[in-house]
């Protein structure tokens, strides 16, 4: 892989290419370039993971002309997919390698940082909501159970944007989270559910199930499981499933024909 | 589009425990009395399931609030959480 990459640079097929690199014992994002191919020795993969088609967006939103390459596994893949989709890269500027990802029926081998969540702690278990919990787990609890889980959990939140910027597929320039009209500020917790329900809404055609978000809250907000959700209503009501689809998401593209009528009260 | 974003947006409710409580319906100006038929039915059905719980969270944290600002230090320091 190394060569590979070391020649993709040196011939001008990339002219960056975003890996991990071990600094101070930590692997982090790197950026590989042609003046120092040397560096390419230290690239490494494994279960760290960061949204790398974040930075490539960043950069091609400073230097378009730049060719990006970068390590994808299948979730960096379908956040590029995405990524494309909303014209915040384009196909032709960005080649991937594709790393050992989430293990399957076809392979039983897999490097992520998420394979094990941390199980739930007895007080978490008894008023919140662990880890990566299906949403039909959620759902075996009744309403007001649901409603007083995820007030516990989303009471909890410092409002550090730390979901919403490791987001591969957040690239808005003006957020509706920081608008002080939709949510307001100068108080912790923010106001709940609002500041969580407007990403939750955000995010429908766009969250591609990598589960970053939830890797990154210091508070553990069982985030995904939501964003999961999000996910099963678009599927079930739009019939779309985000990130392994070239067309737009259906709250982009009003359609044809109306499929929908209001619910009766 | 506004009935596809309501239709997720009543989906998500429903998962957070807050469902019913969101309606979409089209009237014309023309339409008084389909408008107050609707406006009625879904009084009547918010007056069945009675007042939003959210407003006892959004009390309960703004209490908790300012008993933290003007009591930080102390209850810090006794260890209270």
């Amino acid at each position: 892989m190394k060569t590979e990459v070391k020649r993709w640079l040196e011939t001008g097929i990339v002219d960056v290419f975003l890996g991990y690199k071990r600094m101070m014992n930590h692997p982090l994002p790197y950026c590989f370039v042609k003046a120092d191919l040397e560096a390419v020795d230290d690239l490494i993969t494994g279960p760290a993971r960061y949204s790398l088609e974040k930075i490539a967006t960043h950069i091609a939103s400073v230097r378009p002309d730049l060719k990006i390459g970068m390590l994808a596994r299948d979730c960096n893949q379908r956040a590029l997919n995405v990524l494309f989709i909303w014209n915040q890269l384009s196909p032709d500027q960005v080649k991937t390698v594709n790393v050992n990802c989430c293990p399957s029926n076809l392979k039983q081998h897999g490097d992520c940082s998420y394979l094990e969540p941390e199980k739930a702690g007895t007080y978490k278990q008894r008023v919140g909501l662990g880890k990566a919990l299906d949403p039909q787990a959620v759902e075996e609890f009744s309403p007001q159970e649901r409603l007083s889980r995820w007030m516990y959990e989303f009471q909890k939140c410092i409002k550090c944007y730390g979901c919403r910027n490791i987001c591969p597929v957040c690239f808005c320039k003006a957020c509706s989270l920081e608008n002080k009209e939709l949510i307001g500020t100068g108080a912790l917790p923010p106001e709940a559910p609002i500041f969580h329900l407007v990403r939750a809404v955000h995010m429908a055609g766009r969250c591609i199930d990598c589960g970053l978000c939830e890797d990154a809250c210091p508070v553990d907000i069982p985030l995904r499981s939501l964003y999961r959700k999000v996910n099963e209503i678009v599927v079930a009501v739009f019939d779309y499933e985000t990130g392994s689809r070239p067309d737009q998401s259906p709250f982009s593209v009003l359609g044809d024909t109306v499929a929908l009528e209001p619910k009766p009260i | 589009m506004t009935v596809k974003r309501v239709t997720f947006l009543q989906e998500l409710l429903n998962f957070m425990g807050l469902a019913e409580r969101v309606h979409l319906a089209w009237i014309s100006s023309a339409e008084a009395q389909k408008f107050v038929q609707v406006v009625t039915d879904f009084t009547e059905k918010i007056r069945a399931l009675g007042p939003n719980p959210l407003a006892e969270y959004a009390a309960g944290a703004k209490a908790a609030r300012l008993e933290s600002n003007s009591d930080h230090r102390s209850s810090h320091l006794a260890g209270d959480r």
